[in-house]
């Protein structure tokens, strides 16, 4: 344990060093705030945008705003924040093989093991930072200008959310393994979130695919119960241990140029 | 027991095959060259018996255990010194140690003390600045003092002096030469000097096989012998003696030059030119070289 909690300050480190948490923190303490403050704005903005909307014909009257605005808000700007964290560290371990820097590392006895979870550890706590701060947040402010009791299932919609997210940086870990460039990771990445979708559009199929954790926010509004999401949750945990063992056995077979 | 054993190993990168059948024994304290070209496949030796790449066949065996691909048990025994070592350049000299010795589960307090020690041997130890801006010399030198940390069994360098100025290449072979004391040095190079300056037993690995091994006398031993040269007194003479001795090369007017490996013996020349009565001003019987003597197995 001793040994994985040093190589996991080296990469607490490195975080902290090249201004990457912080940058990431920042961010997603911004997402937080825009929820909120977009919803809030809203009304303003449709007011100012009135006259020159009536001279296309639109006519905006009584605007209003609740809770679900800004939760609404929140389920569109987190996709964009998973792939801010997927591409500012999409690189873990692409830069050790490219710069030699594991070398030194795996010639000491350290073993990929440790190196694998350590690094797969750093990526899901920067994703779970991100998003709940992001998500409490929106939550304290939701609560101070609305209530967050009018929707339901907030905080399991949001773990919903967030389990979709650990699954999109298991298969970027994995795709680490397999690929030497961080083109490969994404593309890789990207086409089995495609080919989740495609999937999902087969009617007999879309409660099944990760994909459907995306919607989670049809929970809030009561427009699907969490009965819904067990298919898609328990193919989801199933892929995220098929691939976090198959990248794992990889990465103890790779060669190390 | 020898620290270090190589058996039949090759290895191919599709079709290229690197190392043929390489069969290589290393005893303890030795600080054994490993002597080859740009591309012989030094480093793929290397990085086989780190466990980083897997072999086509054969087998390693260091301090008697052995290496198995992917699996790091056998590195615990062995510090390592690539050609361009690469830190973690948002880290001090001292923190990287630290880490070092973390990873390889060395005691915090003994760690703190080694790091000051080998921080002192490589003249590290008031560089608290982070490695990113460090020169190539220094990272060797910190290379080194990484390699050494745990007190390794076999310490592996490869091309350690390779581009480097004199004095730092003369640094590094101090501080390799006083390591033997503690730890037995596989050293890889292309620079036949340093070989000749530290290393007591060497191999010659040519276009992935090991062509000769051994000590430096047992080397001449198997050698066809050193090469002569002569200075005659009369420019027919060295006509006349290159017709009879062919091998022979003219050097100026007056000089022939034998190189080792000539089939012809120095004394059957000798006896030649007194039966002809040729009159000479020198004979100089060449001494082997490494170089002369890697020139001669590599067929050069």
């Amino acid at each position: 344990m001793r040994v994985w909690l040093a190589y996991w300050k080296k990469e607490w480190m490195e975080l902290v060093r090249n201004g990457k948490l912080l940058i990431l923190l920042l961010i997603s303490g911004l997402f937080g705030l825009m929820n909120p403050a977009l919803a809030k704005l809203t009304p303003w903005l449709m007011e100012t945008m009135a006259e020159s909307l009536q001279d296309t014909g639109l006519l905006v009257t009584g605007v209003t705003v609740d809770v679900m605005t800004s939760w609404t808000q929140f389920y569109k700007n987190m996709p964009m924040a998973l792939i801010v964290v997927v591409l500012m560290l999409s690189g873990i371990f692409i830069q050790e093989y490219q710069k030699g820097t594991l070398i030194l590392v795996l010639t000491k006895g350290l073993s990929r093991q440790k190196v694998y979870t350590v690094k797969t550890a750093v990526l899901l706590l920067m994703w779970f930072a991100c998003f709940w701060l992001s998500f409490f947040i929106t939550w304290i402010y939701n609560d101070i200008y609305w209530d967050n009791k009018t929707a339901s299932h907030v905080v399991l919609a949001a773990a919903l959310f967030c389990l979709f997210g650990v699954w999109v940086i298991l298969f970027v870990v994995f795709f680490s393994v397999v690929f030497s460039e961080v083109s490969g990771i994404l593309a890789g990445t990207g086409i089995v979130v495609v080919i989740s979708y495609v999937l999902g559009i087969f009617p007999r199929l879309k409660n099944y695919v990760p994909t459907k954790l995306l919607s989670s926010q049809e929970l809030l509004t009561h427009a699907a119960i969490p009965e819904d999401f067990g298919g898609a949750v328990v193919v989801t945990v199933l892929m995220m241990a098929a691939a976090g063992t198959a990248g794992m056995f990889l990465f103890a077979r790779k060669s190390i140029k | 027991m020898d620290m270090l054993e190589i058996s039949h190993i090759s290895k191919s990168f599709g079709d290229r095959e690197v190392l043929r059948d390489v069969n290589l024994t290393v005893p303890k304290h030795a600080i054994y060259g490993f002597v080859g070209q740009n591309g012989a496949g030094k480093t793929t030796t290397m990085k086989l018996i780190l466990g980083l790449l897997p072999a086509n066949q054969g087998e390693i065996w260091v301090n008697g255990e052995k290496v198995s691909f992917g699996q790091n048990r056998t590195n615990q025994y062995i510090g390592y010194l690539p050609d361009v070592p690469e830190f973690y350049t948002f880290m001090t000299p001292a923190e990287y140690l630290d880490f070092c010795g973390a990873i390889t589960g060395m005691e915090p307090h003994d760690c703190r003390k080694r790091t000051k020690e080998l921080l002192s041997l490589v003249g590290l130890s008031q560089e608290k600045h982070r490695i990113k801006g460090f020169s190539r010399g220094m990272k060797q030198r910190l290379g080194i003092a990484q390699a050494l940390l745990n007190r390794p069994k076999l310490l592996i360098c490869d091309e350690p002096t390779s581009a480097l100025d004199p004095v730092g290449r003369k640094e590094i072979l101090d501080i390799l030469t006083a390591a033997r004391e503690q730890t037995t040095v596989l050293f890889s190079t292309h620079i036949l000097s340093d070989v000749e300056r530290i290393c007591e037993k060497f191999a010659f690995l040519h276009e992935g096989k090991i062509l000769c091994q051994g000590s430096m006398e047992e080397m001449k031993k198997n050698c066809k012998g050193a090469g002569f040269q002569m200075e005659l007194e009369h420019k027919k003479d060295v006509k006349k003696l290159l017709q009879r001795f062919p091998e022979g090369i003219q050097q100026g007017k007056y000089g022939v030059a034998y190189q080792q490996g000539t089939k012809c013996q120095i004394e059957e020349v000798l006896l030649w030119m007194l039966r002809e009565q040729i009159s000479f001003h020198s004979i100089e019987k060449c001494s082997i070289t490494l170089e002369s003597l890697f020139l001669e197995v590599v067929g050069k």
